[in-house]
C-alpha cells in the first residue's frame, strides 16, 4: 500500500535533503492523533492534570526508536514486518503476532467509529445514520483504492488538532508547573491511573503503525542508502505527534482539570478548546474528530489486511477480487464492518469505548515489540545495521515498563474489586 | 509421507541409542527434479550446529528419530555444499515464486517421501494445510475431517522442486536439473506478470539476473504504471541501455513519464541513434499516431532491384519491428509507394522496384486518432500503416501489435463506461462501484434524509421549537421533509436519463446522425411531461392522505411533477454534453454523469418544495 508517511527522497544527500524530507511524515503524525489519541490524552489531562506529561516525555525516545527501527527494518530487507516475522520465527509465533494485530486492528477500528458517532452527536446526528454511512464511505474509499486525494483533504482537516498548541497558549497554563511535572516522575497508586497510562502508551505506540511504517518504506522501495536520509522524516513525525500529544494534555489540564470536568463525552472533551475557538469550538474539535477518524479508519484495515496476508502468503491486493483474495478482501471488510457494528450496540458508551481500546494497544505493545526487538538484532537480516545498544536498553526497558503497568493496571483492578484500596 | 514440520526438533540417536541431538535442518541435492536429502543438521548439546551426510551415516528415519549408523565417536562432520539447498533455512516460511502457476507463494511445509532409506522431496506445501499443520497436526486432522463432514476435502497444495524459484538465495551458482524452470527462464509477460507481485527490492533482484534483451522485453509487458518506478530503480547505464533495447514507441512512453533531468541523463548515456530514435517520439501527443508509431522503417529507392531490396532487407531486418512492408522514398523521405514482403517473394531478382510498387496508398498524419487509424487499419487488414507529414515525408509507420493494443483499450473504455469504472481494476473495486453505481441513489437519499435530519434538530433546539419562525419557513420544511421521503423518485428519474446518455456514448453516434440539442429536449420533455404527470399525482395523493388538505397537496404535487421534469431535461442537456466531450475525445465517467444528475434532481425538488411552502402560505 502507499501511504502518507511519505518520505519521498531518492538518494539525496544534504541539509536541503532532510529538510524536503521532514514534512510528510510530521503531517501524518500529526493525523496519527485519531480520535483514540484525541480523547486518551484529553481524559488524561482532565483527571490528572499535568501529572501524566512526564511519561509523555519519557515515552518519546522509546517511540522514536521503535518508528525508526520499523522503517530501518523495512529499508535494510525490503520486506513488511509481517514477512520478517514468519521468516524468523515460523508459524505457531506469526499466528500469534497477527492475532495481536489483528486485535489492535479491531479495537482501533471500533475507536474511529466512536470518534465518527461523537463527533457527528455534537451535530445532533444520530449515531445510527452517521456510523453506517461512514463505514460505507470507508469502504468504497478503500476497494476503489483512489483515496490519495480524500487523503489528502482529510489529513489537511485533521491539522486542525494543531490548534490545541494555541489552545494551550490562550489558556495561560501555570508555565512553570507544566515544567516541574514534565520531569517530575509522579503516580498515583489506582487502577484507573495505571489504565490511563497504558492507554497513553498504546495510543502513542500503536502496534498497528508499526506495520504502516515498515511497509510504507518497502513500497516506496527506499534502499538502506536512502534511509540516512528518509529516518529523519519518521523521526521528526514523531516528535511532532508527541508534541502535539503533550498540548493537547496541557490545554486539558489548563481548561477542564481545574473545572473538575472528567470527560465522559466528546462535548466536555471539545470545551478544552474553548480559548482558541470561543464560540466554534464543538465545530473544530468535530471536524478534526471526524476527518481524523475517517482518514485511520481507511487505512488501518488495509494495513492489518495486507499484513496478515504477507505473514501466510495469502494472495493480497486491491486489483484482486474476493474470489481470487478471499482473506485479504474479507479481513479489511471484517475489520471495518466489525468497528462499525460495535457502536451500534444500544447504550454504548462512545468515550468509554474509545479509552478502552487504546489500553488494549497498550497491552498489545510489548509483545510485538518483543518480535520488533529480536528481528532487529538478527545479523542474518540486518547485517550491520543492528539496533545499538542503547536503542536496545530502551526498548527493553519499554517493553518491562509497559508489562509492569499492565501487571499494575489487573493488580489495582482485582484489588479495588474485592476492596482491599 | 514426512514433513519437515514434524521432523525438525526430533531426536537424533547414534548407533548405541545415545541421543546427541535434535533434528535443525535438512538439506538437498539441488540438480534433481525430485532431490535427494543429502546431509542432515542437529543440534548437539548446547545448540552447537553440527552437520553429517546423510547417505553416509544415517540409518533410518522412522518419523520420530533419526537413527545413525555408526556410534557418537565415528560420525565424521561435513560441511554445507555450494550446490546445496537447506530447506529450513533456505525454503520453509520463504516467499518463493511458483513458476508453473505463476504466483508468488508462501511455503508453509514441505513435503518428504522415503523409499530405501533415502529421502526425497517432493515438493512445497504452499496451501491452507500446511498452515494447519504448522500451527498443530491436531488441528489439520480436526480441520480435515470436518471438512469431510461436509464432502468437501482439504487440498494439498504441491509445488515441486523443478517449478520453484527461490527470491531469497541466489541460485545462480547452482546447477539445476535440466527441466528447472526458474523465473527469468520465463515468457517476458509472464515475468512481468509475477514482478508486479513483488516488492521493489525483490524486483531489482530479479532484474539483475534478466540479460538486456528478456529485460527490456519485461518491462514493455509492465503495467504502465510500473514501468516508470522500474527504470527509475535501476542504475542508469542499465536504464538507458535496456531502453535502447526496446522497441522506440514503447521506450518513449516510458522515458515521457519520466522527471526531465532523469530522462535527459538516460537519452545521453544512449547511443546517438537510439536516442535520436526516441527524442523524435517525444514530441508527438498521446494517443496520436505519432504517439504509437515506431520511427524504425524499411525504405528504398525506386532505383533498386527485387534483388538488391531483399539483400537490404537481409541486413537491416534484426532492428525493425515490422518487416512485412517495404516502402519506397524519394528524395528526402518522401513516400512514394510500397512494396509487400508477398510481391517482393514472387516477383523475379532483375525486377525494377518501380514497376511491383503500390501507389495508391492509405496513409496517417501524425495528429491523427489512434483509434481511427487502429479501426482503418483493422478495416484493410494492414499489418502497419504509414504516418507521412503534411509534405509526404516518412515519419513513421504504426504497427499491428500497437493497433491492436490501441483497439483492446478502446474496447476497455467502453465497457468501463457502460460498468461505471474508470478506470482497470479487479472485481473487488468493480463490486465497489457496482455496489456504489447500483445503491449510489440510497446513499443520495440517505444523505438527504440526514441534512433534513440535521435541519429539524436544530429547529428544535432553538427556543420554543422553532415555533416562532414564519409560516411560510415551517411549511417549506414540512413539505421538504416530506420530498425527502419521496427523493428516491427523483432519484432513480435522474439515474434513468443518464443512463440514456450513457448508452449513447456507447453506440457511439457520429455528429450528424444525433439529434440536436433542441430536438432532444423536445423528445426527452415529451417523455418527462408524461413521467411529472404519474409522479406528480402520486406525490399529490400522498400528502392529501396524509395532511388532508388539498390545497398543500396539490401545490407539493406541482412541485414534484416540475422537479421531475427539470431533471429529465437536465439529463438530456447532460447527454449533450458528454457528447460533445467525448468527440473531444476526453474521458466520461459514467458514474460522474450519473451523481450529478441525481445531485441535480435531490437539490431541485428540495429547493421546489421549500418554495412550495411559500407558495401555498401566499395562497393562503
Amino acid at each position: 500500500m502507499r501511504m502518507a508517511a511519505a518520505p519521498d527522497t531518492r538518494r539525496r544527500t544534504g541539509l536541503l535533503a532532510v529538510l524536503a524530507a521532514i514534512g510528510p511524515g510530521i503531517v501524518a503524525a500529526s493525523a496519527g492523533n485519531d480520535p483514540g489519541g484525541i480523547s486518551t490524552y484529553s481524559a488524561v489531562g482532565a483527571r490528572y492534570g499535568y501529572t501524566l506529561l512526564w511519561a509523555m516525555l519519557a515515552m518519546t525516545p522509546s517511540f522514536i526508536i521503535v518508528q525508526e527501527m520499523a522503517g530501518r527494518m523495512g529499508a535494510v530487507s525490503g520486506k513488511g514486518l509481517a514477512a520478517l516475522i514468519r521468516e524468523k520465527f515460523g508459524l505457531r509465533p506469526s499466528l500469534f503476532a497477527m492475532t495481536c494485530l489483528l486485535t489492535s486492528a479491531i479495537a482501533t477500528s471500533v475507536a474511529e467509529f466512536a470518534g465518527v458517532a461523537a463527533a457527528m452527536e455534537l451535530f445532533g446526528v444520530s449515531r445510527y445514520l452517521s456510523v453506517p454511512l461512514a463505514a460505507a464511505a470507508v469502504w468504497l474509499l478503500v476497494t476503489r483504492g483512489n483515496y490519495r486525494n480524500v487523503e489528502k483533504v482529510l489529513l489537511a482537516l485533521s491539522l486542525v488538532f494543531i490548534s490545541y498548541v494555541a489552545a494551550a497558549i490562550l489558556a495561560r497554563p501555570e508555565w512553570t508547573d507544566v515544567a516541574q511535572a514534565l520531569v517530575t516522575p509522579s503516580v498515583v497508586p489506582n487502577a484507573e491511573f495505571m489504565a490511563l497510562t497504558v492507554g497513553m502508551t498504546g495510543t502513542t505506540i500503536a502496534p498497528w503503525m508499526q506495520f504502516l511504517v515498515q511497509s510504507n518504506i518497502v513500497d516506496k522501495g527506499i534502499t538502506v542508502r536512502d534511509w540516512a536520509v528518509a529516518k529523519w522524516d519518521v523521526i521528526a513525525g514523531a516528535i511532532s505527534a508527541n508534541v502535539v500529544a503533550c498540548f493537547i494534555i496541557i490545554t486539558a489540564g489548563a481548561v477542564l482539570f481545574p473545572a473538575g470536568i472528567r470527560i465522559t463525552s466528546a462535548e466536555e472533551a471539545a470545551r478544552a478548546l474553548e480559548p482558541v475557538a470561543g464560540g466554534y469550538t464543538t465545530l473544530l474539535f468535530s471536524v478534526g474528530l471526524l476527518s481524523s477518524a475517517l482518514l485511520s479508519a481507511a487505512v488501518l484495515p488495509l494495513t492489518a489486511s495486507y499484513a496478515i496476508t504477507e505473514a501466510f502468503g495469502w494472495e493480497r491486493g486491491l486489483d484482486h477480487s474476493w474470489h481470487e483474495a478471499p482473506v485479504f478482501n474479507g479481513i479489511y471488510t471484517f475489520i471495518i464492518v466489525f468497528g462499525a457494528a460495535f457502536i451500534l450496540i444500544p447504550g454504548m458508551d462512545l468515550i468509554t469505548v474509545l479509552l478502552l481500546s487504546q489500553v488494549v494497544n497498550g497491552v498489545l505493545l510489548p509483545f510485538l515489540l518483543v518480535f520488533m526487538i529480536r528481528i532487529v538484532n538478527d545479523r542474518q537480516v540486518m547485517g550491520p545495521y543492528v539496533n545499538s545498544r542503547l536503542a536496545n536498553i530502551l526498548c527493553w526497558s519499554t517493553v518491562v515498563v509497559v508489562f509492569g503497568l499492565t501487571a499494575a493496571m489487573f493488580g489495582f483492578q482485582i484489588a479495588e474489586a474485592v476492596g482491599l484500596l | 509421507m514426512i514433513y519437515l514440520s514434524q521432523m525438525l526438533g526430533k531426536p537424533v540417536m547414534d548407533a548405541t541409542g545415545t541421543r546427541i541431538g535434535t533434528i535443525s535442518d535438512v538439506a538437498i541435492a539441488t540438480g534433481e527434479v525430485f532431490p535427494r536429502v543429502t546431509s542432515l543438521a542437529f543440534l548437539g548439546p548446547d545448540k552447537t550446529p553440527f552437520m553429517l551426510s546423510w547417505r553416509k551415516f544415517v540409518a533410518e528415519f522412522d518419523g520420530e528419530q533419526v537413527k545413525l549408523s555408526v556410534p557418537a565417536p565415528e560420525i565424521r562432520f561435513s560441511y554445507l555444499q555450494p550446490d546445496e539447498v537447506l530447506l529450513h533455512r533456505d525454503l520453509l516460511n520463504k516467499q518463493i515464486v511458483d513458476t508453473q502457476g505463476m504466483k508468488v507463494v508462501r511455503v508453509n511445509d514441505l513435503k518428504l517421501s522415503e523409499s530405501r532409506n533415502q529421502l526425497r522431496l517432493l515438493g512445497a506445501e504452499v496451501g491452507i494445510r500446511g498452515i494447519l499443520r504448522g500451527i498443530s497436526p491436531a488441528l489439520e486432522n480436526a480441520v480435515a475431517r470436518l471438512a469431510r463432514l461436509f464432502g468437501t476435502h482439504l487440498p494439498e497444495n504441491l509445488i515441486a522442486w523443478n517449478y520453484m524459484d527461490l527470491l531469497d538465495r541466489d541460485l545462480s551458482q547452482v546447477k539445476l536439473s535440466v527441466t528447472h524452470k526458474r523465473l527469468h527462464e520465463l515468457h517476458p509477460a509472464d515475468v512481468a506478470d509475477i514482478l508486479e507481485q513483488l516488492s521493489p527490492t525483490q524486483r531489482a533482484l530479479v532484474f539483475s539476473h534478466l540479460d538486456n534483451e528478456a529485460a527490456a522485453e519485461t518491462i514493455s509487458e509492465l503495467e504502465d504504471e510500473l514501468q516508470a518506478d522500474v527504470i527509475d530503480d535501476l542504475s542508469e547505464s542499465r536504464a538507458s541501455s535496456l531502453l535502447a533495447e526496446m522497441d522506440p514507441d514503447d521506450a518513449a512512453d516510458i522515458i515521457g513519464d519520466l522527471p526531465y533531468d532523469k530522462a535527459e541523463r538516460l537519452l545521453r548515456l544512449m547511443g546517438v541513434e537510439d536516442a535520436s530514435a526516441i527524442r523524435s517520439l517525444l514530441g508527438y501527443k498521446e494517443k496520436t499516431a505519432g504517439g504509437i508509431m515506431t520511427p524504425e522503417v524499411t525504405t528504398v529507392t525506386e532505383d533498386m532491384t527485387v534483388q538488391e531490396v531483399i539483400e537490404h532487407l537481409r541486413e537491416v531486418a534484426e532492428e525493425r519491428e515490422s518487416i512485412y512492408y517495404v516502402y519506397v522514398v524519394e528524395g528526402d523521405r518522401k513516400l512514394t509507394g510500397v512494396i509487400s514482403l508477398r510481391d517482393l517473394l514472387l516477383a523475379r531478382p532483375d525486377t525494377k522496384v518501380t514497376e511491383i510498387a503500390e501507389r495508391e496508398l492509405f496513409t496517417a498524419g501524425p495528429d491523427d486518432d489512434q483509434e481511427d487509424v487502429a479501426e482503418q487499419m483493422s478495416k484493410y487488414d494492414l499489418l502497419a500503416l504509414p504516418v507521412v507529414d503534411e509534405r509526404g515525408t516518412l515519419l513513421g509507420i504504426v504497427t499491428v501489435d500497437d493497433a491492436l493494443e490501441v483497439l483492446e483499450q478502446e474496447a476497455e473504455e467502453d465497457l468501463a463506461l457502460a460498468t461505471g469504472a474508470a478506470h482497470e481494476r479487479g472485481d473487488v473495486a468493480s463490486l465497489g462501484r457496482w455496489v456504489a453505481r447500483r445503491s449510489a441513489w440510497v446513499f443520495i437519499w440517505l444523505a438527504v434524509l440526514f441534512g433534513d435530519q440535521l435541519v429539524r434538530a436544530r429547529l428544535q433546539a432553538a427556543p420554543g421549537g422553532g415555533a416562532d419562525r414564519p409560516d411560510w419557513v415551517l411549511y417549506g420544511l414540512a413539505l421538504t421533509t416530506t420530498a425527502s421521503v419521496l427523493m428516491p423518485l427523483l432519484l432513480r428519474t435522474g439515474e434513468e436519463s443518464s443512463s440514456r446518455a450513457v448508452a449513447e456514448l456507447i453506440t457511439g453516434a457520429s455528429e450528424e446522425e444525433r439529434p440536436s440539442l433542441g430536438r432532444r429536449l423536445v423528445t426527452e420533455g415529451g417523455v418527462g411531461l408524461a413521467v411529472a404527470a404519474i409522479t406528480g399525482t402520486v406525490a399529490f395523493g400522498l400528502l392529501d392522505l396524509q395532511t388532508g388538505s388539498e390545497r398543500l397537496a396539490a401545490v407539493f404535487g406541482a412541485a414534484t411533477a416540475l422537479a421531475v421534469l427539470l431533471t429529465v431535461l437536465f439529463g438530456g442537456l447532460l447527454a449533450e454534453l458528454a457528447l460533445r466531450r467525448s468527440d473531444a475525445d476526453k474521458p466520461v465517467s459514467s458514474a460522474m454523469l450519473s451523481t450529478a444528475s441525481m445531485l441535480f434532481a435531490a437539490a431541485v425538488y428540495t429547493g421546489l418544495s421549500f418554495v412550495g411552502g411559500w407558495v401555498f402560505s401566499v395562497l393562503g
